[in-house]
């Protein structure tokens, strides 16, 4: 069962505001337990494939400079600085 | 001048001089004018379009060379980028976001001299699939305007629909591109995973997802992926397709081809309008000389759930960069503990991306990873082996495009998990990475009913030669708007 607990945790580590955990709580166990229905689906022994891409595959790792002044588009962007909030209280 | 032509018809009467580029965005702007009070496709209209039209015109007449879409009116769904343009994702978070740079996408058609007319509307950061959750208000079924016109491509296949231009880009996570072709009566494209480059599309589960195009043809579709399709530096997973030609041999009809016929996308819950449309399509494709035959896919059953729990997790992650810092919205920084101000500013995500991200949080946690998260990867394993066996004996695979017909504005909004089921056979060729296609096929009550055709990874010229076979045995209405 999803409790209030776990839904104030996991929107404190997804930093997202919720102002009624309960209303969460009713909506997340119910898609939840529509996601039960994994584990009838016998595939404890599958495994599980991952597409693999062979590092020559890659672009090479080279500085390729962007055409605009990207900095200049930033919220917050002041002078020669980006404003942050402060880090701690 | 006639609105409602095809992207090769309009290619043709341009190159002979039959309509100018000119006129022809004149008047769809007028007819854009008109209809949008009522459907809402779009979430902005590029003024810009008649001076982009004169040049082009400028450009025939001065005998320059032109590119090969000869300033054919597209719109671009809202996740899209465009540089110098807003890209909202229909979400209040970016609601003042302008890209700094084309898609890779955009770039191509920009270069085959391609008019984007608008950026179109969709469920916010395309979560959704009837366009009920863009902060923008949702668009309406030009087939019904109580109705909703399904997404979360709804803007694109409405405005193709509404003859408001001759085709579109989407995205398709998991029938977004295919869902509302088939609510509106066009044609919706999902490649195989990697023909499209998704530089530029603002990620949602990148794994499974892609870029897509809206047509009224299936030859338009194909013109199309001529253009957009193909290995990209910028977006490791593309493939290389060798520049193939999928508008050369389309007429080569599916004459001895096998087709499977899902049992599972046939089932429970199935309207009877569709059950019987998709029954009649079964036909048409014998008649053409294919072989139809019912086959089993067991973990479609699980593809749902399996598709949802993965989305979500990768939601989570790719949604955890709008901190407002970088970009965003007007929200200043003063008094704010840094944390605090990254929570706060993410209050303008909408209900349904915030519970996707709860979701997306909770599912691959500590303790809950291997119940979902592990379970779906393993799901989409077996789907895919269980898929490619299907394609040992079958050339191609066939459903109704969605269960049901278009429902009612508002009717579903409040169950996700009955949203959850409109999904059932769609999600499977994002799972597991094939090319598939809706076909517009029947209108049943005044509602469009769409066919699925999926093909095996890198078949999409096949597919399209398929789809295309289909669609010349069926003649639609035309939507009164």
């Amino acid at each position: 069962m999803v409790s209030k607990e776990e839904i104030e945790h996991v929107s404190k580590l997804m930093k997202i505001e919720i102002d009624d955990p309960i209303e969460y709580v009713e909506k997340v166990q119910k898609m939840i337990d529509f996601f039960d229905v994994l584990d009838s689906a016998g595939v404890e022994s599958e495994e599980i494939s991952m597409p693999e891409i062979e590092i020559e595959a890659l672009r090479k790792d080279e500085h390729l400079p962007f055409s605009d002044k990207l900095i200049e588009k930033l919220n917050h962007y002041k002078g020669t600085y980006v404003r942050a909030p402060k880090m701690s209280s | 001048m006639n609105l409602k032509i095809s992207a090769l018809q309009f290619v043709e009467d341009v190159k002979t001089g039959n309509i100018s580029v000119e006129d022809f965005i004149g008047k769809t702007m007028e007819h854009i004018d008109k209809v949008e009070p009522k459907l809402h496709a779009f979430l902005e209209i590029n003024r810009n379009s008649l001076d982009d039209a004169r040049t082009i015109d400028k450009k025939i007449k001065s005998g320059e060379k032109v590119g090969s879409c000869f300033g054919m009116p597209i719109s671009i769904k809202d996740n899209i980028c465009i540089k110098n343009s807003k890209t909202t994702c229909a979400s209040k978070m970016l609601e003042n976001f302008v890209a700094p740079y084309d898609a890779t996408v955009i770039k191509k058609l920009k270069e085959q001299d391609a008019i984007f007319v608008g950026k179109v509307n969709l469920d916010e950061f395309a979560m959704g699939l009837s366009t009920e959750f863009s902060a923008y208000g949702p668009s309406k079924n030009p087939w019904n305007t109580e109705h909703v016109p399904g997404g979360s491509s709804g803007g694109s296949a409405v405005s193709v629909s509404a003859f408001e231009c001759i085709a579109s880009l989407g995205s398709d996570t998991g029938g977004s591109v295919r869902n509302p072709a088939s609510f509106c009566s066009v044609v919706g494209y999902k490649p195989t995973y990697g023909l499209i480059s998704r530089y530029g599309l603002i990620s949602y589960a990148n794994s499974i997802e892609q870029i897509g195009p809206l047509t009224r043809t299936v030859k338009d579709t194909a013109f199309l992926l001529n253009i957009i399709s193909g290995i990209d530096s910028n977006d490791n997973t593309t493939i290389d397709n060798k520049n193939e030609d999928y508008l050369s041999q389309i007429d080569e009809g599916i004459e001895g081809k096998k087709i499977g016929i899902i049992k599972e996308m046939m089932g429970e819950g199935i309207d009877k309008s569709v059950l019987s449309a998709t029954n009649e399509a079964i036909s048409k494709l014998e008649s053409l000389g294919a072989k139809c035959e019912e086959v089993s896919l067991d973990m479609v059953k699980y593809s749902v759930a399996a598709y949802y729990t993965i989305t979500a997790t990768e939601a989570g992650s790719n949604l955890a960069r709008y901190d407002n810092l970088r970009y965003g919205y007007e929200f200043p920084v003063e008094g704010f503990e840094f944390n605090s101000y990254i929570t706060k500013s993410r209050k303008n995500l909408g209900p349904e991306v915030t519970r996707r991200m709860i979701i997306g949080g909770f599912v691959p946690s500590a303790g809950h990873a291997g119940k979902y998260f592990l379970k779906a990867l393993k799901v989409k394993s077996k789907l895919t082996k269980q898929i490619n066996d299907a394609f040992t004996k079958f050339d191609l695979l066939m459903s109704p495009t969605v269960p049901i017909l278009p429902f009612k504005l508002g009717e579903k909004i409040n169950d996700p998990v009955a949203l959850f089921l409109v999904d059932v056979n769609t999600v499977t060729a994002n799972l597991t990475g094939k090319p598939a296609i809706s076909i517009p096929f029947s209108i049943s009550n005044g509602l469009p009913i769409g066919i699925q055709l999926m093909a095996n990874s890198m078949q999409d010229k096949a597919l399209l030669q398929a789809a295309h076979a289909l669609e010349s045995t069926v003649k639609l209405p035309e939507v009164q708007i």
